[in-house]
């Protein structure tokens, strides 16, 4: 059976900071900069592809230099951890210096998965927070799973990979009901599209026009997704706190969109391309929206190290309104 | 009546940003070119304005709407750094575009204004929100406030805000006298001073380095500093501003303002909180604090220089003199350094050399806190170990190129023998927050929009500056106070390294 031994990774990431001051000073004189703000724990399936993944955490590192650790699982039955050690360094425009961050990745079976967080915990750089990002759905509900969770400062998933969205909800609220900090990127997608229905009613004359009764429509190009239960959600949420009556849709549709249709108001946003179109009343006014990829949700995820109560809230009427809509 | 936004998100959203109009005096100048109309795009790019903003461009030359939407975006085009141009995000920006010719003396011009002000409050839903931007020469500022007071634009729905330019006076009467001017029309919490160097991202790290660590403010004091210096260098010339430089000089144009504006962040006691008025409060008792100097102190303590001519890089560079637009006996200081001291408890006799000048080695702006040698050189001759190389402590905030900060300490070389040498612990804001960090006039526009003065200089905190630099100017303009030459090129002119040398230190050399 292969092992790992922490105490061997920790070894190697020592020496590797050795080799690679030394060849930063043979190359440019300068040497290199070690960066870290956070462990980052990757759970990913070996079957996904390991270089959109690598490109994925070399574009995080600049803005969230972290000691990643990537654990691969092989889905195997048979017990088998395995390890290697190396570096993601980049330089900065304009300057002579590389900066330098530590990767191991770890391959594990899912007979070893008990083991792992024997393994994570020694690797955990001190006295920084210890993000866990699950990529894979399956492992969710194991009970190993749960024990990396407890390590973690925050676990970030990704609801819309579960096949119901319901199941995907009970979990998450579980999570959150025993005191663990949960952030999902099908919430993360919505932070841009939430802004600008936030803007609109910044302005006090169309937020008075909410008073009354008010429908929601949202839809999404799935049947009941997490993401269109999240944004009924939030927007009923902030309804109710207004005193509306509101009746909400979900709907299927070949793109995402949002209307709310109240007393003298209609808003409609509605994804075209890389645009958000946010049309108030008949009159449109469109934004850049860059289709969400893992690089831009994560970045938003990594910077939030504490509880999301915006989320957490959301999170507890989204169920009530899934099992309403049914 | 509603009065919250219930979708708000702070914790991911960025700031509220109001609805309003900006009207931006010197539409055609520069400043709007260059700066303002690419920090105003840079800011609908990111989304940050509100759906309903618009801008309004004042000059004398006619234009439609069209061709000033036509020239914002050649400028956008031409001077947006970092920012990739996109053109559905144009065409909605560009639609809130207008512009309004006429001359700033003329009262037709803002009642025409108001008319437009007001179709703008009625389409856009501004809410009657406007910010006024004079892009102009100082000399305009109180005409067209108080042609803006005539025509009520400074009243009525919303909030009316006004936001100047430096030089805010070129002496401490002036000053005031263009202070109640402004005050005759607009409230002091209704004015703001726009100081760029306050918008910088580093300047701003000042206050989160200090008050947000625990570890450095019990340091901060003259048990354990031993100096500060603050450069702000340039290795450019005046660049065509000959004329206009040659009226201010180095130390009205870069230290009355800028650098009195850093080193108060830097030596500001900690504020009761982060609310505008109560930083400003601070930086403002700071400033009052500098001790006046006397002729005597002057001459002792201050250096104006003024650059010759040489050759750099293979290239020949004019002197000062033989800049176009300057006289050729011109007494401008092209560099100044000066000492202050603080009277205060926290830093009673310790300097703060502050020095800026044009066509110095580089453009750096830095801050230098050099700390007190340990009390004990147990490293020295005599112990049987090398001795150090007596490198003070140092801490580096870097403003620009390169926003950081250093910590600079001294360390056992590997091996036999106890060899100290300094190492550099770097903390670089491009490297560990890779995010693109906002211009100054991005900040300090959106500031204003949102209506947070803490960057924005306040009426007490000019008058407590000009009451500084006034006494120098004053005697500076005596015609046997030497301005000493200096080659363009190097770093000032060495009677600014004697002034140091008389109390054992040394200019750093960034």
């Amino acid at each position: 059976m292969a092992t790992v031994a922490p105490e061997s990774i920790l070894k190697q990431l020592a020496e590797l900071w050795v080799t690679m001051g030394k060849q930063g000073q043979e190359e440019s004189g300068q040497g290199v900069l070690r960066a870290c703000t956070m462990t980052l724990v990757v759970l990913a399936e070996e079957s996904e592809d390991v270089s959109n993944l690598g490109e994925t955490l070399a574009a995080l590192m600049p803005e969230h230099p972290a000691r990643a650790i990537v654990i691969r699982l092989r889905g195997t039955a048979e017990r088998a951890l395995s390890e290697r050690v190396y570096a993601q360094c980049w330089m900065p425009f304009g300057q002579r210096r590389q900066i330098c961050c530590e990767q191991v990745e770890i391959m594990a079976s899912d007979a070893a998965l008990a083991d792992l967080p024997s393994v994570v915990l020694p690797l955990a750089v001190p006295d920084l927070p210890l993000i866990l990002w699950c990529r894979s759905a399956r492992v969710l509900a194991r009970p190993e799973f749960r024990q990396l969770t407890e390590m973690a400062t925050r676990t970030i998933v990704d609801s819309s990979g579960f096949a119901d969205a319901k199941p995907a909800l009970e979990w998450l609220t579980g999570m959150v009901a025993s005191g663990l900090l949960v952030g999902d990127l099908a919430w993360t997608r919505l932070t841009r599209w939430r802004e600008m229905l936030s803007q609109i009613f910044e302005n006090r004359k169309n937020l008075e026009r909410l008073a009354g009764p008010v429908r929601v429509v949202a839809s999404d190009t799935g049947p009941l997704t997490t993401r269109a239960l999240y944004f009924a959600a939030w927007i009923r949420n902030g309804l109710e706190s207004l005193g509306a009556q509101v009746r909400v849709s979900i709907l299927q549709a070949p793109s995402p969109s949002i209307e709310l249709a109240g007393d003298g108001i209609a808003v409609r946003l509605e994804r075209q391309g890389e645009t958000l179109v946010a049309t108030v009343d008949g009159a449109s006014q469109c934004t850049n929206l860059p289709l969400p990829n893992d690089y831009l949700l994560l970045r938003e995820e990594l910077a939030i190290v504490r509880r999301d109560p915006v989320f957490e809230k959301t999170l507890a009427s989204a169920p009530r309104l899934a099992y309403a809509t049914e | 009546m509603p009065t919250e936004n219930p979708f708000q998100d702070p914790l991911r959203f960025e700031r509220r940003v109001p609805e309003c109009a900006a009207v931006i005096f010197g539409a055609n100048g520069d400043l709007t070119r260059r700066k303002l109309m690419p920090a105003l795009y840079r800011l609908a790019y990111d989304r940050r304005l509100a759906a309903g903003f618009a801008v309004v461009g004042i000059s004398r030359t006619p234009l439609s709407d069209d061709q000033f939407r036509q020239k914002m975006l050649e400028a956008v085009k031409e001077f947006s750094e970092d920012t990739r141009f996109d053109e559905d995000v144009w065409r909605a920006f560009a639609a809130g575009l207008h512009y309004v010719a006429g001359d700033i003396g003329d009262a037709a011009l803002y009642q025409r204004l108001a008319q437009k002000v007001a179709e703008i409050e009625s389409e856009h839903q501004t809410g009657g929100n406007v910010l006024f931007y004079l892009s102009t020469q100082p000399s305009q500022y109180a005409p067209i406030a108080g042609g803006l007071g005539k025509a009520g634009l400074n009243q009525g729905n919303g909030w009316h805000r006004l936001v100047v330019e430096k030089p805010f006076g070129h002496n401490l009467a002036s000053a005031r006298e263009l202070s109640d001017r402004l005050h005759e029309v607009f409230q002091e919490s209704s004015v703001y001073r726009i100081d760029h160097y306050l918008g910088k991202e580093t300047v701003q790290n000042i206050l989160a380095f200090r008050f947000g660590n625990g570890i450095f403010e019990p340091l901060w004091n003259r048990r354990y500093i031993d100096h500060v210096q603050i450069t702000a260098a340039e290795s450019i010339g005046v660049e065509g501003r000959g004329a206009y430089y040659q009226e201010a000089g180095a130390l009205a144009d870069m230290i009355q303002n800028h650098l009195l504006q850093v080193m108060a962040t830097i030596a500001m006691e900690p504020s009761a909180s982060f609310r505008a008025d109560s930083v400003r409060d601070e930086r403002s008792k700071l400033l009052r604090s500098i001790k006046p100097m006397t002729p005597d102190e002057i001459r002792a303590d201050t250096v104006a220089g003024q650059y010759g001519a040489a050759r750099i890089g293979g290239q020949d560079v004019p002197s000062f003199r033989q800049e176009a637009g300057v006289d050729p006996n011109s007494r401008t200081d092209t560099y100044a350094a000066v000492t202050f001291f603080v009277e205060n408890w926290r830093w009673a006799g310790v300097p703060f050399y502050v020095r800026t000048g044009k066509r110095l080695p580089k453009r750096v702006t830095e801050i230098a806190i050099q700390f007190r040698p340990a009390p004990l050189a147990i490293f020295e001759n005599g112990t049987g170990a090398a001795p150090s190389d007596g490198s003070p402590n140092l801490l580096i905030v870097r403003i620009q190129p390169e926003e950081g900060i250093s910590l600079k300490f001294l360390s056992k070389r590997p091996g036999a023998g106890m060899n100290l040498r300094p190492v550099s612990m770097d903390f670089n804001y491009g490297s560990s927050f890779g995010e693109r960090s906002p211009s100054a006039y991005e900040t300090l526009l959106l500031d204003a929009i949102i209506g947070d003065a803490t960057l924005y200089t306040r009426q007490d905190m000019v008058e407590a500056s000009w009451a500084v630099v006034e006494p120098i100017e004053n005697v500076w303009r005596e015609a046997d106070f030497p301005i000493c030459g200096y080659s363009a090129g190097t770093w000032g002119p060495a009677e600014a390294g004697r002034m140091l040398a008389r109390r054992g230190h040394e200019w750093r050399k960034p």
